[in-house]
């Protein structure tokens, strides 16, 4: 016991040289195993949702950009596709098409124009207030509750696209109709808004002060039998309310409008099979991908990387552990002194290597016990520390 | 009794994601039928009384149609509230008239699964409202509103398309009640044919004969029955300015009318004033909202009869 007591005492007062030691050996055992557990957690965490995601349509162009932006409402906004397109699906009978428009946020947090059956597709919740009812209103994920500090009756406003666009998007000032439960998906760091007030934000929809009234003389360039000709001064509302939602309205055709995405839910292989056989040509405008694919050959780039990054871990890994054995060595031979005193003292050579063993056990042990709780630590925070990493 | 149930618009959900049902923004507003408490009855929610109207006799007991608008109002300018949004949202199957009507619907959220439009089978046959105020404005380029003339039930040819499509989405949600649904088709349409028949047999003679209407709502019966017609925008319940007579007065002098069709009774004074110049009043209630006495068909058999003064013809 003794022993054990001389050896803690001598890492103890060697406080520096024992810390060193210990944050080596951490780091030879954390970098591949942590390495591993992100990467594991990351696939994982990526695969369940493009699981989740059937099949994916959307304009031509990076299936990737398609994949992330619609599963995950990062990356770059892909090219946009028509409304007809959902359109199209449901006619066909093969599958549930749910719409997306993801271009636009709100202080940081995409928000995602869809329609009501998004929500039930993603098992979301209702956890406060109700759910889209009327236009110009939002739900709201946990996780943007929580940091914007919104609730049900609360307001979010939309975030312009560029400052400089005067003549561009309006800001909408969206009534928080109620707050989604934790979902522990990107769907909690998200707004979400029905499609139209989407559009809404968009400017294809609009409501404005009623021309035929004579409040607007000074905005009517023209009025020609029943056509009115207004200018661009003509005001416009930045906030649906019960007082002018009857002026919202559309213009032109909506299966012109734009999406970024269609998430197709087909009822079974052979549905998704002919849904995907009508997309095949080259000459269609839009594409169809299976996340999962999409996904896999992102994965397959990341574990190639993978590989090299634990190859490289393991050399400078194996490289530290030279340097740990040689500092032990090292060590040894600078306290020859003190052995020959502990010696001369009455001390055995079993009592002796007993002190010198325990001191780099207790290193040993100390290393890999801090490598473990990084690990875990890695293991629990995997999920929000990957989607910062990729800032999806 | 209202039932938690699936969510049964998004049965392809089900298949793909077991479990969604628990998270549907709405639940199922079917409810438990009277005859076997087992078995549950599907709602149907509809935007006017000619869709009631067509739903309930198409559905044949086997559905229940719901219709919220408020008695007093046109369901075709009215707006709801979030409320009853959310029970249009549990409905099992919402049918809309399109064309344009009911232009709430653009302004809330409804799960599009459950929509169906029942004139869109002929939505190249609908026509624009001559005397709707068009504008164009804004930054990205001119644009105008051009109106859809949206009572499309008022020529019966097209309302049989309608209650065939209504048809057709109960066979589609609810296959198994085929038989009914059918057996309700066929007596719909045998009355909206007689009620075709018989109103082309009172228009026979109309020829060129100019009427008035006192709102823009009757294209339709116009382009079924070729009627010579123009419109005022004249409430019934309220008198006409002195810009509504003078437009009036520009059309008759162009277009010397002796009736006009009105969708409810006129005042009195309203009455009187049109007699003076010229023109006797008839209803010809289009029955956008549910009557207070009889249905569809007894309202189209006054409106039929009402005809008959109007052109003095048939038998």
């Amino acid at each position: 016991m003794q022993s054990f007591y001389l050896a803690w005492r001598y890492l103890a007062y060697h406080r520096l040289k024992t810390a060193i030691l210990v944050t080596a050996v951490t780091l030879i055992v954390y970098l591949p195993v942590g390495l591993r557990v992100l990467v594991d957690q990351s696939s994982e965490q990526l695969t369940a949702r493009a699981d989740a995601t059937p099949l994916l349509v959307g304009a031509r162009g990076s299936p990737l950009e398609l994949v992330l932006n619609s599963l995950y409402f990062g990356s770059d906004v892909p090219a946009q596709t028509r409304y007809a397109a959902v359109a199209e699906i449901r006619e066909s009978g093969l599958a549930l098409p749910i719409p997306l428009y993801t271009r636009f946020n709100a202080r940081g947090y995409p928000i995602v124009g869809s329609s009501l059956e998004y929500l039930a597709f993603r098992e979301l919740r209702v956890e406060q207030g109700r759910s889209l009812a009327m236009l110009g209103e939002c739900l709201v994920g946990a996780r943007v509750a929580a940091a914007l500090g919104v609730g049900p009756g609360d307001y979010v406003i939309s975030s312009p696209e560029s400052v400089f666009d005067l003549a561009g998007v309006y800001p909408l000032r969206m009534r928080v109709a109620g707050v989604l439960g934790f979902s522990d998906s990107p769907d909690d760091d998200a707004i979400f808004v029905d499609l139209k007030t989407a559009w809404v934000i968009a400017g294809l929809g609009h409501g404005h002060q009623d021309l035929s009234q004579p409040e607007a003389v000074g905005q009517v360039l023209s009025r020609e039998g029943n056509e009115v000709v207004a200018n661009a001064s003509v005001q416009q509302f930045n906030e649906v309310t019960e007082g002018n939602i009857d002026s919202f309205h559309f213009h032109g055709d909506l299966s012109d409008y734009p999406l970024t995405a269609v998430v197709v839910v087909p009822p079974d292989e052979r549905a998704s099979a002919l849904l995907q056989g009508r997309y095949q040509s080259d000459e269609q405008a839009v594409q169809i991908v299976r996340p999962r694919e999409v996904m896999d050959e992102l994965l397959g780039t990341i574990l190639t990387v993978q590989k090299f990054v634990v190859a490289g871990a393991v050399i400078v890994g194996g490289a530290t552990l030279a340097s740990v054995i040689l500092v032990f060595l090292l060590s040894l031979r600078l306290r020859a002194r003190e052995r020959q005193t502990l010696f001369k003292i009455g001390g055995s050579r079993a009592s002796v290597g007993l002190i010198m063993g325990s001191e780099i056990l207790a290193v040993l042990i100390i290393g890999v016990v801090s490598a473990g709780v990084l690990t875990m630590l890695t293991s629990r925070f995997a999920s929000a520390a990957i989607r910062a990493l990729i800032g999806l | 009794m209202r039932v938690q149930g699936c969510w049964a618009g998004v049965v392809l959900l089900g298949v793909a994601c077991g479990g969604a049902e628990e998270a549907a923004p709405g639940s199922s507003a079917a409810t438990v039928s009277a005859e076997d408490p087992s078995a549950t009855v599907p709602v149907v929610y509809v935007v006017n009384y000619p869709l009631a109207y067509m739903a309930e006799r198409v559905g044949n007991g086997r559905v229940q149609v719901e219709f919220p608008a408020p008695d007093d109002l046109d369901p075709a300018m009215w707006s709801p509230g979030p409320e009853i949004v959310t029970a249009f949202q549990a409905a099992d199957l919402i049918l809309l008239n399109g064309a344009g009507y009911a232009g709430w619907v653009s302004r809330v959220s409804l799960p599009e699964g459950k929509l169906v439009d029942t004139s869109a089978g002929f939505a190249d046959r609908y026509l624009t409202v001559d005397e709707a105020v068009t504008h164009s404005h804004g930054p990205e380029g001119e644009h105008s509103h051009e109106a859809t003339a949206f009572t499309t039930w008022l020529d019966p040819t097209l309302a049989l398309e309608q209650a065939r499509a209504v048809h057709a989405a109960l066979v589609d949600h609810w296959p198994e009640n085929r038989t009914a649904f059918d057996e309700g088709l066929e007596a719909l349409e045998a009355d909206l044919t007689a009620l075709d028949a018989q109103q082309a047999q009172l228009t026979a003679n109309a020829g060129e004969q100019p009427i008035m209407a006192s709102h823009p709502v009757y294209q339709y019966l116009a382009g079924r029955y070729g009627l010579n017609l123009r419109s005022v925008h004249f409430e019934p319940g309220e008198m006409p300015d002195v810009a509504g007579w003078r437009q009036l007065a520009d059309i008759l002098s162009e277009h010397p009318a002796e009736w006009m069709l009105w969708e409810g009774e006129p005042q009195p004074g309203v009455r009187d004033r049109l007699r003076e110049m010229g023109v006797e009043s008839v209803v010809y209630d289009p029955a956008g909202n549910r009557p207070e006495e009889g249905d569809y068909l007894t309202v189209m058999g006054a409106n039929a009869e009402n005809l008959r003064t109007v052109f003095g013809s048939g038998t």
